[in-house]
């Protein structure tokens, strides 16, 4: 959908055209699927959260101004809502090796030993891995950090995504990526 | 062995690989929820724009008030001190006492 559709549904849904609000719904819905499932809090389903912000979506749609993307202002009501769920959890511990499966371990000996890339067997032990890694950061370094290098989104796009000014990113970035650097380093020595 | 910061990175790329798609389709039932919650927020935006006319009418209907009770409030306006109401009224009923 174009920006001039989406525009153009909206106007027709601003007239109270219910097939217009349905095309909306539909185009937004795999976005916020997307985003919801890369930030959901630990004990909450996807499905809800994702019934949630459609709601919350097209409750507050006679807000939306325009000024920026349809998508880009989904996305914000997603993100905010996924963070303030994730901020209702108690922060997790710092991550230990006995918190580790054994597989999860071999893929930490594994990283630390070859300079290869992981195998697609590894994948599911990996995802474990660094869910536990940033699980033990705040929330919306959590964030940060899964939209950076796990959707691979640029510093622009997550300005759109989230609202947050580029150098208020860059810092973010730096600080949980330290912090990342920190955790793994302390599981690398208790391993070896 | 290799740097820190290589094997998260190489972690990342195994995890990116493997994230999953999209659901495309919305669950059943969704739908009419959705439509629900965007009827119930328009019945909401019509009440607000109902109360704004409400208000809008109150204050044209005061305005309306205040201009046509203009006059009469400034009329009464050279009577409305208590001591020149009463030179006034005594200074009319002086010469009615001395006519006969």
């Amino acid at each position: 959908m174009t920006d001039a559709e989406v525009t153009e549904c909206l106007a027709r849904g601003r007239e109270g055209d219910e097939k217009a609000i349905l095309e909306l719904f539909h185009y937004m819905y795999p976005h916020v699927t997307k985003l919801v499932q890369a930030n959901l809090p630990h004990r909450e389903s996807a499905e809800d959260l994702v019934q949630q912000v459609c709601i919350k979506v097209m409750s507050h749609l006679q807000q939306f101004s325009g000024k920026v993307p349809f998508l880009h202002w989904v996305s914000r009501i997603a993100v905010n809502t996924c963070l303030n769920q994730i901020r209702h959890e108690k922060r997790r511990p710092e991550v230990r090796v006995a918190d580790l499966s054994e597989d999860e371990a071999s893929v930490v000996e594994h990283l630390a030993a070859t300079p290869g890339e992981l195998d697609a067997s590894d994948h599911v032990a990996s995802k474990e891995l660094v869910d536990k890694l940033l699980g033990a950061l705040r929330p919306a370094d959590r964030l940060l950090m899964r939209l950076m290098y796990l959707e691979g989104h640029q510093i622009d796009e997550i300005a759109g995504i989230t609202g947050w000014n580029r150098s208020l990113i860059k810092v973010r970035a730096y600080r949980a990526r330290a912090q990342l650097r920190r955790r793994y380093n302390l599981l690398m020595k208790e391993i070896s | 062995m290799n740097s820190v910061d290589d094997q998260l990175n190489r972690l990342f790329r195994a995890v990116a690989q493997a994230q999953p798609d999209a659901v495309s389709v919305a669950p059943f039932g969704l739908e009419t929820r959705v439509l629900a919650a965007w009827r119930s927020a328009q019945s909401v935006e019509t009440g607000f724009w109902d109360m704004t006319l409400l208000v809008r009418g109150l204050i044209l209907a005061s305005l309306i008030m205040a201009v046509s009770f203009w006059p009469a409030l400034t009329s009464s306006e050279s009577t409305s001190n208590p001591f020149a109401e009463y030179l006034q009224l005594t200074d009319s009923t002086v010469p009615s006492d001395e006519a006969p």
